[in-house]
């Protein structure tokens, strides 16, 4: 049993509840717990950066704080938030004066920045490798031709080491060939999907967005697969937001162990674009998997 | 009038070395919103070498930007393009210069929200956006449906310690007023 501290953020409390959901389910299957972070904040995502860096810095160093009490390491599913939170522990350990201002502001806590965090995919391939995930994989994902959709800031932690390749990430890719998917080549692993601007400027979001699911049905994917709620939630939208995008569902990863594990998925009802197809060509639960 | 002391300020708060950037367009190249930028990524880095503080801080580009770092990973010189961005943006407000408010506007919502809850309330924040540019209907339809496959955040989460936050983040953010 191993236990690593968990900082879900907003987005997975909220419009994307089903993937913690996901998540636990997926990850408890191989004996890792996540215990949540105690009373943690949002992130900042890509506001505080904009209001300036002391707030940007503090917001990071609160939950750095609390992570760092509990003495594990820490996985953050978002990708905005395991940015941030990765970026803020490297400046508050590298840089004396943004250590001393941000533990000025959070006391009591404390923080030194020496917290190590680690992505969904890290995980998989770090506390559970390729060797256990193919093991366990029964049910036959051949169908499954899947677009690996990283986003774009989960390998730009300027300042911070990358976890993959930053241009041409792979760790997806091999996870979904372990649990018996083929995953396509395409070059829109890391294009941006337009994260927060699809409030305040839907047009944007709506051509990028649009864009990335059109080169994934390009490539050959009948679905896409990401990591980050922001980009599964843009990419899921794309009918709303430009009616003539290749319409692919949207799976998290954990989603596509379900498949992988059980054969079915549980909270198929929240994806926005229907999943059914997929389901159906891999068979319903209870099919004879011997 | 060209300021030629603008450089050092942006290199000095961004702590980005901006003056070994050789006009590759490298930046420009990767960046998936310059076509909607009135000035491409390495045009206005150029600006900021030739001193141009007024029309770099006025620039639509900084607010048209996704801070998808796509230019900084690319720049051969390591330049980290989004970050200066990012300072371009900070010095704009303070100088009273920025043209395009609403990602500002949504930024100082979505903080404040923050401020008040710990965690972002969802629904309060883009009401709130939406009230304050008089858009009632323009995403009715999208929101009913996000609705339906319970995909927005109808309640509050707030943490425990969220009147020390609120505090800290109000010292913290100085003059913009949260
Ligand atoms: S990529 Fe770097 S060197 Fe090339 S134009 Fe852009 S900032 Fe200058
Ligand atoms: S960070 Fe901004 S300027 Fe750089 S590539 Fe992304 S959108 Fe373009």
């Amino acid at each position: 049993m191993t236990t690593l501290s968990y900082y879900p953020g907003c987005s997975l409390k909220t419009s994307s509840s089903f993937y913690e959901h996901s998540l636990r389910k997926i990850l408890s299957f191989y004996g890792i717990e996540l215990k949540e972070l105690d009373d943690w904040s949002c992130c900042g995502a890509s506001a505080a950066p904009t209001i300036n860096d002391k707030i940007t810095d503090v917001l990071g160093a609160r939950n750095i704080a609390i992570a760092e009490r509990e003495g594990l390491h820490l996985v953050a599913p978002c990708s905005a938030c395991y940015a941030r939170t990765k970026v803020a522990a490297s400046r508050i350990q590298q840089d004396r004066e943004t250590r001393e201002m941000v533990n000025r502001a959070i006391s009591p806590l404390v923080c030194t920045g020496s917290l190590e965090v680690r992505n969904v995919i890290e995980v998989f391939l770090e506390y559970i490798g390729t060797e256990r995930i193919s093991d366990s994989a029964v049910y036959d994902l051949g169908t499954v031709r899947a677009a690996a959709y990283y986003g774009c800031v989960l390998t730009r932690t300027t300042g911070a080491p990358p976890s993959d390749d930053i241009e041409d990430p792979v760790g997806m890719d091999i996870i979904l060939r372990c649990l018996g998917a083929d995953p396509v080549a395409w070059q829109h692993k890391t294009e941006c999907c337009g994260a927060g601007a699809t409030i305040t400027n839907k047009k944007m979001t709506a051509s990028l967005s649009g864009h990335i699911m059109d080169m994934a049905a390009a490539a050959g994917a009948n679905a896409v697969v990401t990591t980050c709620p922001l980009c599964q939630l843009n990419l899921d939208l794309t009918p709303h937001l430009k009616k003539d995008s290749a319409k692919l569902p949207v799976f998290f990863l954990t989603e596509i162990f379900e498949l992988a594990l059980f054969g079915a998925i549980e909270w198929g009802k929240r994806h926005l674009i229907p999943v059914d197809d997929i389901l159906k060509s891999i068979g319903t639960p209870g099919d004879d998997v011997a | 009038m060209p300021q030629f002391s603008f450089l050092n300020e942006i290199e000095t708060v961004s702590k980005a070395g901006i003056s070994s950037c050789y006009q590759c367009c490298r930046c420009t190249n990767g960046c998936p919103v310059a076509q909607d930028m009135d000035i491409v990524p390495h045009r206005l880095i150029r600006y900021i070498i030739d001193g141009e503080r007024e029309k770099a801080l006025s620039s639509g580009t900084i607010w048209t930007c996704l801070n998808c770092a796509t230019c900084s990973v690319r720049c051969p010189n390591g330049i980290d393009v989004a970050r200066v961005f990012e300072t371009l943006r900070v010095l704009s407000v303070e100088a009273h210069l920025a043209t395009a408010m609403d990602t500002r506007l949504f930024d100082e919502i979505f903080i404040e929200n923050i401020s008040k809850h710990g965690r972002l309330y969802e629904m309060e924040a883009v009401m709130r956006y939406r009230l304050h540019k008089k858009e009632f209907f323009g995403d009715a339809d999208m929101g009913l449906a996000m609705m339906r496959k319970g995909r927005i955040g109808l309640t509050p989460h707030n943490i425990r310690d969220r009147k020390k936050l609120g505090k800290v983040m109000r010292e913290m953010a100085g003059k913009v007023k949260i």
